[in-house]
């Protein structure tokens, strides 16, 4: 997949829009840095808006100077909302594989005379009869019969595997297709809860969860900007001291400056930026914590991963050998528990190029 | 040259004297036998004994603190009744009356956090059961608490959940017994030999040749220069310190003073490494230190050799220590500044703007050059953490130090900790700097009043002790507001520190593989010395412009102050 269906104009137009609607104090309240920014830059506004209309000698750098601050605060918005755009987009792009179709119901094993029905009605436990060319409706158990299926749209592998009643290759997961003879399945997920559905709230990432990484800078930042403003809050009556008067833009401009703003400003960007990369190479993380324990793991999948919502390992296509996100993601899906003492990635390891 | 080879032989003599010691404390400190048992070891059981102390019951580090708390704040209480009673009480030859209240708080409070400002003249203002009773014993154990404390924090760092963080009853009692109590005496009895006197009798009173009375001060003073040295406090006998030819008789007694100011902060580096059961570990943060010690060294040296522009080469000897010349003033400068030692054989005032603003440096990044006995220990593992951190998130990396996770809670833990260095002097100095009745203390104009000023409150939150002389400590203001500085600066570190030791000795430690961040390697050198200088720098310099940097500039543009 390339960047440019990820982040098509129309993105970058609500990102826009999304950089100002963010300005909401609550939502800014997130983030200490930028939203002590945020104060900072409209406090310097009505200052300079006051030297404007005194007519004072600097109002011109006072108003750039507020010009900047709010120029920072959006682009840090800007960001987020670019990071949080294309997290949707690469939801709507797995939804368009989820396609509405009709299945032939039966009433029994044996029953003869299927009847049609739209496969979102389907209810979990139903018999449904698939035959070659058909799509799985969603995630099924085999009842009868053995079949090629083409897994590809999940697993990347491009030759069928044979699906077949009884023993471990029994299951079948939605948005697969039947590839030659006819399987009889029984239908084992609740509609909206089947893998695929998973998979996409996931991507939406309905709540970003953050990282014990993120949570410690976080304090690190807002402790860094408490002590930056006490050093720019004693400047004044040093300065007063030494004979001099700073004025309390220009305090303003050295406190912003001062303050970490371009890692404060662009953390949240940066989490979900991660998590876009992963979505790349067909690992869905569903916090930063998995991102980065991937980055961390050079442990696989199981080697190739049996495509079933029962799976050991979540099989996704052209999934690159070595890649796996730990975390979230074995609590939902069972992969395999890691040691506990987990290897740590060296800087060459698994992790795909992207 | 002479003076290159001289300071060569200092680093060479303190840095194996610091690694000798470090396996001395190691056995110490593990409760093991070791060089001394046989003679102190008895007198060790008998305090335990007497207190009702098992050695072997580790406390938690809520416990540690509440320890440490509980036996400063008796010292301070003990200290501050004798200060204030000295007049009734014996030992009192030149019948010396009680001091005022304020001074007697911010001396008491001084001498427990190990800073030893002396806002009062020792010779005129305390008797000798006051230097010796209340500021020797407070030396000794002020030290010892520090040590006690880095220990704890070092176990937390590398220990494990079952051996604890120790005790500190015990750790504070073999600090004494087994390391500060015996390198006093040995360092005791060279001084003695050297000329510095020990004696129970009153001030001398001689008639001079044109027949005036002079009366010269003396006293039990070889005893307390001895661990005022060797326990980073800095307290001298006498009111001009290691300048006063009685305290430092000669160059023999001031290299072995130098020295004794770092010898157990240098040794602390190596009881990490082994600690640690990897001594490379020590090493790293000892070359870090090392590196910015050398550098703050260069910058005094030049200053002060190099004369003052103004009144030609060579014309710079106000406020040295003349009969040793500006390297050793230099080299005693850097040292008591970077440890929080605070005694001094040169003037600091007196100094090129430039040096000063080494020596406020120095302080102002929290004494982690080498640094107080353990306080400067505990105050470089609290820049560790932050520099553990910060290259994990930088390589992307869980960030670990000695196999453990550091997270949000050691985090804050150290920023809380860092927050009273700022609190302390930015905040104090600027109160100090606006209100008219702290304006009194200031000496000199321009802005050398501002670097007195700035001395004064890093010297105080750095538990240092030394000030820029002229500066009027002992106004009420400043003794009361300095006061509350030294304890901000002493237990708002120990607290958060214990807390993070208490925090990463719960945590499982996992061996380290090759894609663990080591901790030992040059690149982690660099690391922390960056983060050191980062903080410092960004937090401090916007003040230290309007100080010693305008100062210095003034200075070229041929104005003094």
């Amino acid at each position: 997949m390339s960047r440019s269906d990820l982040a098509p104009k129309g993105l970058y137009m609500a990102a826009l829009k999304a950089a100002f609607t963010k300005l909401d104090p609550r939502q800014l309240m997130g983030n200490a840095v930028i939203f002590v920014t945020a104060i900072v830059a409209a406090m310097t506004t009505l200052l300079a808006l006051r030297d404007a209309a005194l007519g004072a000698d600097d109002a011109a750098v006072s108003l750039q100077i507020a010009f900047w601050l709010w120029v920072c605060v959006l682009f840090a918005n800007f960001a987020e909302a670019l990071a949080e755009g294309r997290g949707k987009a690469r939801a709507d792009s797995l939804r368009a594989t989820k396609a509405e179709t009709m299945v032939k119901l039966l009433a029994s094993e044996d029953d003869s005379s299927p009847k049609e029905i739209a496969s979102s009605s389907l209810r979990k436990g139903q018999l449904v009869l698939v035959e070659a060319g058909d799509l799985i409706p969603t995630d099924a158990e085999v009842i009868r019969g053995v079949a090629s299926v083409d897994e590809s749209a999940i697993t990347g592998e491009s030759a069928p595997v044979i699906r077949e009643s009884g023993g471990d290759r029994s299951s079948v997961t939605g948005g697969t297709r039947i590839v030659s003879d006819s399987l009889i399945i029984r239908i084992v997920a609740e509609p909206g809860k089947s893998f695929l559905d998973r998979m996409i709230s996931m991507v939406e990432g309905a709540e970003r969860q953050k990282t014990p990484n993120e949570i410690a800078l976080n304090i690190l930042l807002a402790g860094l900007t408490l002590i930056f403003l006490l050093v720019v809050v004693t400047l004044e009556p040093f300065a007063r001291y030494s004979g001099i008067v700073i004025p309390v833009v220009t305090l303003a401009a050295l406190f912003v400056t001062l303050i970490p703003t371009t890692i404060g400003g662009l953390l949240s960007a940066i989490g979900i930026a991660g998590m876009d990369r992963l979505v790349r190479a067909n690992v869905i993380a569903k916090s930063g914590r998995a991102s980065r324990r991937q980055a961390m793991s050079t442990r696989c999948c199981s080697t190739r991963p049996e495509p079933s919502p029962s799976a050991t390992g979540w099989p996704m296509p052209s999934c690159p050998p070595g890649a796996s996100a730990k975390g979230s993601l074995r609590r939902r899906h069972s992969l395999p528990r890691l040691p506990t003492r987990r290897p740590r990635g060296n800087p060459s390891s698994n992790w795909p190029k992207s | 040259m002479p003076d290159l080879i001289g300071y060569i032989l200092y680093a060479i003599v303190l840095t194996g004297g610091g690694y000798l010691l470090a396996a001395h404390m190691i056995r110490v400190y593990a409760g093991e036998r070791n060089l001394l048992s046989p003679l102190l070891g008895p007198v060790e059981r008998g305090f335990y004994s007497l207190a009702g102390i098992r050695p072997g019951a580790s406390q938690g580090w809520r416990g540690y603190a509440l320890a440490v708390l509980g036996f400063n704040l008796a010292g301070f209480g003990l200290l501050y009744a004798i200060l204030r009673l000295q007049g009734l009480l014996p030992l009192n030859p030149d019948g010396i009356g009680a001091m005022s209240p304020d001074l007697a708080f911010n001396t008491a409070v001084s001498f427990v956090t190990n800073t030893n400002w002396q806002a009062y003249s020792g010779e005129a203002q305390l008797s000798y059961l006051a230097q010796m009773a209340g500021l020797t014993l407070q030396n000794f154990v002020s030290a010892a608490t520090g040590m006690a404390v880095a220990v704890a924090v070092i176990r937390g760092f590398t220990g494990t959940k079952d051996s604890g963080l120790g005790n500190f009853w015990c750790d504070m009692t073999r600090s004494v017994l087994y390391v500060l109590l015996p390198l006093s005496v040995i360092l005791g009895l060279i001084l003695i030999l050297q000329g510095v006197p020990q004696t129970l009798l009153g001030a001398a009173h001689v008639t001079t040749l044109e027949g005036a009375d002079q009366v010269i001060a003396r006293g039990p003073a070889a005893s307390q220069v001895a661990i005022k040295q060797l326990g980073t406090n800095g307290g001298g006998f006498f009111g001009v310190n290691s300048a006063h030819p009685f305290e430092n008789p000669t160059i023999v007694s001031n290299m072995f003073q130098t020295m004794a100011i770092l010898l157990i902060p240098v040794s602390f580096c190596f009881l990490f490494g082994r600690m640690a059961k990897d001594g490379r570990q020590g090493w790293a943060i000892f070359a870090a230190m090392s590196a910015m010690f050398v550098l703050g060294l260069t910058v005094i040296y030049l200053g002060e050799t190099g004369g003052n522009p103004l009144l030609g080469a060579g014309a710079n000897m106000e406020g040295k220590e003349l009969r040793f010349g500006a390297a050793l003033s230099a080299l005693w400068a850097e040292a008591t500044t970077a440890a929080s030692n605070g005694s001094v054989n040169a003037m600091h005032d007196s100094f090129m703007p430039l040096s000063g603003l080494v020596t406020l440096i120095n302080m102002q990044i929290g004494e982690v050059i080498f640094g107080g006995v353990g306080a400067g220990f505990y105050g470089m593992l609290l820049y560790v953490v932050l520099a553990v951190f910060l290259a994990g998130l930088m390589v992307g990396r869980s960030p670990e130090y000695l196999g453990r996770k550091i997270e949000g809670r050691e985090v804050t833990l150290a920023i809380l900790a860092f927050l009273s260095m700022p609190l302390g002097i930015l905040v104090g100095g600027a109160i100090s700097a606006t209100v008219p009745m702290a304006l009194q203390s200031v000496q000199d104009a321009g802005p050398h009043g501002l670097s007195e000023i700035l001395y004064g409150y890093s010297s105080a939150i750095g538990n240092n002790g030394s000030a820029f002389a002229g500066w009027g400590a002992a106004e009420p203001w400043q003794t009361t507001a300095l006061g509350l500085a030294m304890l901000l600066g002493r237990y708002a570190i120990i607290v958060p520190m214990l807390a993070i030791a208490g925090s990463l000795i719960a945590k499982q430690q996992s061996p380290s593989t090759a894609g663990t961040f080591p901790t030992h390697g040059p690149l982690f050198v660099t690391l922390l010395i960056v983060t050191v200088v980062i903080f410092g720098a960004l937090t401090f310099f916007p003040v230290l412009a309007l100080g010693p940097i305008a100062e210095h500039t003034a200075l070229i543009a041929g104005q003094g102050y």
